[in-house]
């Protein structure tokens, strides 16, 4: 798995806290960390993390984007994309 | 966020645990700069909000504070802010004007933790759960820093407090909450909605614990609503709590004609009107239900209010029957939800894309509001308001100090600004009219009592007071003893004084007392008052109790029988279809979907995907993959259930049952079943074979098997497999369902 160094390497350092917050996932993260790696990730906690994303980045995430995050590299690319 | 300050900001702001981005010393040189031109930076109100302080040493905060004041210019508030989050703490004189909530962080931030601290600090802590509206960092760094502190009964109790706004708190307290919660009397609520409800039962927990309570929560899942109120909870229920909302309840087909439509919205308001009734003539326990929100988007424009297609009016329709069952029946109790919501707006309350995704009809913010009303009505359900309500004079019955400024001095009238201070008395004499006592404590010459009938602007008169201690003696020794004369606990007791200090005294030496924050502000106080939850009464006056018992002894038994319908009639009444398909080209990502998605009825969870689905239904003579679709009375629930099979010959094996959790508990499995054995059957197939594999959220389907007439073959482990034989077994089936092909 594509694993960083350190969470420094996550574009957004944040989202370790959101982890944190919403799946109480203490564990590292990878750019393919997924739900299969993080056991609170289901359907419910995923409304909690996309309300933690669009209030910690001040974005609005639409359905599709909604949709699109199953991995901690989707968050980033489309934080990026919303020019977070 | 344009400003030039974001490429300082990001380059300042260091990730926990990792090394700065650019060299201390470049950070440093930065930092000097920035604390240099701090004066000119806090007059034109630019740049130093950006910093993140946590890098900056004390020593040179206190360089920058000590250059605001050579400069005259006070600490502001959105400077103090990130300062305090940072971790630092000001001296008293820049401190001074900040509000409670950062003035508390300060003193936190400069604590070592000894107890004579946690002495010191305690009151204006728990005073800070009465506060609203603290914003969530603040609330979120107090909480860590009490945690730091290993305060944890305070980091625990106030990160309760405002839990409703920023739930995130109470996360950070992890376990300590659980075993908090543990030691708490148990409620045991039946949860059921017009939609998803999951949302709501996580935010109940905290929401009944601030009230005192641990809310053991069973969910009748989704759309359950009219199901659990014509079927009752059992004895293992303390309350049924039923969370309605608009999308859920009063979707509108408008394929219908228009007098069609305005003929199903009638029935559908009749319906929960009759699952009302029939609720308050069968139940033993207390049912809370909210009543729908204002909608945002109307249906009829300008019109909504008014005409039969209007969303506005179908919900006025809606809640008005919701109030009259509420009315008629001392059993249930009806949330105003725009009461709930009333801090949000309409566009706040429903977030459409979670209503898209999985039904939810609440935003989170609005969800945590509502689940704060539901406790509430409870609390006022169980224990009613507050019997007593002790009020002090100077400052709060009428403006002015009695001793300072005598009668003729003090400020209460129909003119500004003692038309506030008289509406405050108005508000005291209506809780009087609505049964509470009032009583006055004030520290004064005894002869301040005669002020309500000397000055021309006192609606309160010496008489309204049941009882009053006016003297220089402690408030608490004061209340305790009139409270024993009355007879009532201190815990009944509800008092208000404009002192932080007579607040933070009555806390201390009477901590049964509610002694809320009030506004400092006597323009907020009237309306604060009325919002005060602790006041709000179950129901009003004998009178209204006895006219609800004649009512109710005017109905005959036979009446009521005739009027209550059951749950077998209810879903008949449903006219629900179920329209069979074979999966094909448009529908197969959607089979795809519910084996991806659906956890709760599901046989196998054997997670199939397109080319899989695709495989087993390509031979007719090796497999199938049926689908059904839901229709009812009231509109189309789409593709909702579906089952992948593999046939050998005369043998056939489900390998997948699943069903969306929006049609459960309406016979729509078995009439399923009956038509996938019916299939099998036409193709040859003698003897059907199933499993049920355990996972911890399947468990509602465990007998499913046996309840569909299939017989066990195995079952020494979890795991059981099952089997039908085709002719030999009554054909499962559901007369509560009707059964078509697609054309």
């Amino acid at each position: 798995m594509d694993t960083y160094a350190s969470e420094t390497e996550l574009a957004y350092p944040e989202i370790c806290e959101i982890f944190a917050d919403v799946f109480q996932h203490a564990g590292p993260l990878a750019r393919g960390t997924s739900p299969d790696d993080v056991p609170r990730w289901d359907s419910l906690q995923h409304i909690a993390l996309i309300r933690a994303l669009e209030t910690t980045f001040r974005v609005r995430l639409s359905m599709d984007e909604m949709m699109e995050i199953r991995s901690v590299g989707d968050i980033e690319r489309i934080l990026a994309r919303h020019g977070v | 966020m344009s400003s030039p300050s974001l490429d300082i900001s990001r380059s300042l702001s260091k990730p926990r645990g990792s090394s700065a981005p650019v060299p201390d010393d470049k950070i440093g040189e930065i930092v000097d700069a920035v604390i240099d031109a701090a004066p000119e930076c806090v007059r034109k109100r630019v740049f130093l909000p950006a910093i993140d302080w946590a890098l900056v040493p004390p020593h040179k905060v206190r360089l920058l504070l000590s250059s605001l004041d050579q400069a005259r210019l006070a600490l502001p508030r959105w400077l103090a802010k990130p300062l305090l989050l940072a971790g630092h703490t000001l001296p008293d004189g820049p401190g001074d004007a900040l509000p409670s909530a950062l003035k508390a962080l300060s003193r936190l931030n400069g604590a070592a933790g000894e107890p004579s601290e946690r002495e010191a600090l305690s009151p204006s802590l728990e005073s800070l759960g009465y506060v609203s509206g603290i914003e969530s960092d603040i609330v979120v760094a107090l909480v860590r820093r009490l945690l730091a502190l290993s305060w944890d009964d305070e980091a625990l109790r106030f990160a309760l407090a405002h839990a409703h706004a920023v739930p995130q708190a109470l996360r950070l307290i992890g376990g300590a909450f659980e075993r908090y919660l543990a030691g708490l009397p148990s409620v045991r609520l039946r949860l059921s909605g017009s939609a998803t409800t999951a949302m709501l039962a996580d935010a109940l927990a905290p929401a009944f614990a601030v009230e005192g309570w641990r809310a053991d929560i069973s969910e009748g899942g989704f759309g359950s609503a009219l199901g659990d109120l014509l079927s009752p909870p059992d004895d293992g229920v303390d309350a049924l709590v039923v969370l309605l909302d608009s999308e859920g309840l009063a979707p509108t087909d408008w394929r219908h004609p228009e007098p069609e439509v305005a003929r199903l919205a009638a029935e559908r308001a009749d319906m929960l009107a009759e699952a009302l009734e029939t609720f308050s003539s069968r139940a033993n326990v207390p049912l809370l239900i909210n009543t729908l929100p204002v909608p945002s988007a109307p249906t009829a424009g300008l019109l909504d209010r008014q005409h039969g297609m209007g969303l506005r009016r179908a919900i006025d329709v809606l809640n008005q029957r919701i109030l009259e069952a509420a009315d008629r029946s001392g059993r249930i109790i009806a949330v105003d939800a725009d009461q709930a919501l009333s801090t949000l707006a309409p566009h706040e309350q429903l977030d459409p894309k979670l209503w898209y995704y999985g039904r939810i009809g609440y935003s989170p913010e609005a969800t945590q509001r509502l689940a704060r009303a539901f406790s509430e009505a409870w609390r006022i359900a169980r224990r009613g308001p507050v019997k007593v309500l002790a009020v002090d004079f100077d400052n709060t019955l009428w403006g002015g100090i009695y001793g300072d400024d005598g009668v003729d001095g003090l400020a209460c009238g129909e003119d500004f600004p003692g038309n506030a201070f008289q509406a405050l008395q108005q508000e005291c004499l209506r809780l009087k009219a609505q049964g509470i006592l009032l009583v006055g404590l004030s520290k004064n010459e005894a002869r301040a009592i005669e002020v309500f009938e000397q000055h021309p602007g006192m609606v309160l008169k010496a008489d309204d007071f049941a009882a009053h201690a006016v003297n220089w003696q402690p408030k608490a020794e004061n209340i305790k003893r009139i409270a024993a004369d009355l007879d009532l606990g201190l815990d009944s007791v509800l008092f208000l004084d404009d002192s932080p200090h007579e607040r933070e005294a009555m806390r201390r030496l009477a901590p049964e007392v509610v002694v809320p924050e009030m506004p400092e502000d006597p323009a907020d106080r009237p309306r604060w008052l009325r919002r005060l939850s602790a006041t709000w009464p179950v129901r009003l006056t004998g009178e209204d109790a006895s006219r609800s018992a004649v009512y109710a002894a005017r109905r005959s038994a036979q009446e009521l029988r005739a009027r209550a319908a059951s749950f077998e009639d209810y879903l008949s009444s449903l006219e629900q279809r179920l329209v069979l398909s074979f999966v094909n080209a448009r529908t197969l990502a959607r089979a795809a979907q519910m084996h991806q998605r659906t956890n709760q009825f599901n046989l196998t969870t054997l997670r199939l995907g397109e080319p899989e689905i695709s495989a087993l239904a390509e031979d007719p003579t090796r497999g199938l993959v049926l689908l059904g679709k839901v229709t009812d009375r009231f509109g189309d629930h789409g593709l909702v259930i579906a089952s992948a099979v593999e046939i050998y010959g005369a043998e056939a094996t489900i390998r997948t049952l699943l069903m969306s959790c929006r049609v459960i508990g309406r016979d729509v499995e078995r009439a399923f079943m009956g038509a996938l054995v019916a299939e099998l059957a036409s193709r040859g197939v003698a003897r059907v074979r199933g499993a049920y594999v355990p996972t911890p959220k399947n468990g509602m389907v465990r007998d499913f098997y046996a309840s569909c007439g299939f017989s066990q073959e195995t079952g020494e482990s979890a795991e059981t497999t099952w089997t039908f034989a085709i002719g030999e077994a009554p054909p499962p089936g559901s007369a509560q369902v009707g059964t078509s092909w697609e054309t």
